[in-house]
């Protein structure tokens, strides 16, 4: 019985998880960090520094260009990657979001 | 504030008498951030994306809880400060400093948020009354020590 449920099983799951992991694990989100008038320009380029290991200059031009243009694409990344740098950033009490890149 | 001592991975901070009181009495606050503040996105809507908001939802509420636990053991921790003849010596491991950092921004984000979250340099309008005028001091006082903490990271001395 084992032999004859088991591949229908293993069939329905490949597909699910095939079908479900595509779109996730492709680089499609952009991890946007916005202006706010309140977070300290310092403590910003800081932030970026610790979460992406950027180096200071780095961290500084994407810091300028959320001060001056609004906000900055900080990386385009799968969902989960996504999900995960959105999640740090907000632990700092940045205003970042994730946003499908279309 | 002033930075005095600083090694690999230990700074020693002078705080007088008044800007140890201050820094206890806000810390007291946190956190200040609504729980509906954040958002994982601003455009998409999948059940991903919904997921991920109600994940980022429990994350952050279980880090303020442990956060809030860690600041008021800070606070009542006699080594943390110890007292010298003009104020006090507050001792901090650079991973406590991060993390300060980080309850010290929730205070200052979330008393600008109190405050009706102005844009000044725009000329909004700060909402001041009663209730929300502390919150401008807060806001302040969480941004000078923030600043003190940044240049002690950044090497500067106080």
């Amino acid at each position: 019985m084992a032999a004859t449920i088991t591949p229908e099983v293993l069939t329905d799951i490949g597909k699910e998880e095939k079908k479900g992991s595509k779109s996730d694990l492709e680089p499609g989100y952009l991890v946007i960090c916005w202006n706010d008038p309140v977070n300290l320009m310092d403590y910003v380029t800081h932030v970026f520094q610790v979460v992406f290991g950027w180096n200071r200059q780095k961290a500084e031009m994407h810091m300028l260009q959320v001060h001056n243009q609004g906000k900055s694409v900080l990386t385009r990344e799968s969902m989960e990657r996504a999900e995960h740098y959105v999640h740090q950033l907000q632990r700092y009490s940045l205003h970042a979001t994730m946003e499908r890149d279309q | 504030m002033k930075l005095i001592q600083a090694d690999k991975d230990r700074l020693v901070f002078h705080l007088e008498r008044r800007e140890k009181r201050s820094l206890c009495e806000i810390l007291k606050l946190y956190p200040l951030v609504p729980e509906a503040y954040q958002q994982v996105s601003k455009t998409a809507q999948s059940d991903a994306i919904k997921a991920s908001q109600q994940l980022l939802e429990e994350a952050l509420a279980a880090q303020r809880q442990e956060n809030k636990k860690q600041v008021l053991a800070m606070i009542n921790e006699p080594e943390r400060f110890q007292e010298t003849e003009s104020g006090f010596h507050f001792n901090l491991s650079v991973s406590q400093l991060e993390w300060l950092l980080q309850v010290l921004n929730d205070i200052r984000v979330g008393s600008w948020i109190a405050l009706g979250s102005p844009d000044t340099e725009k000329g909004e309008k700060i909402l001041l009354t009663e209730q929300t005028a502390p919150y401008l001091w807060v806001m302040e006082m969480a941004g000078y020590f923030e600043t003190v903490l940044l240049d002690a990271l950044n090497g500067k001395q106080g």
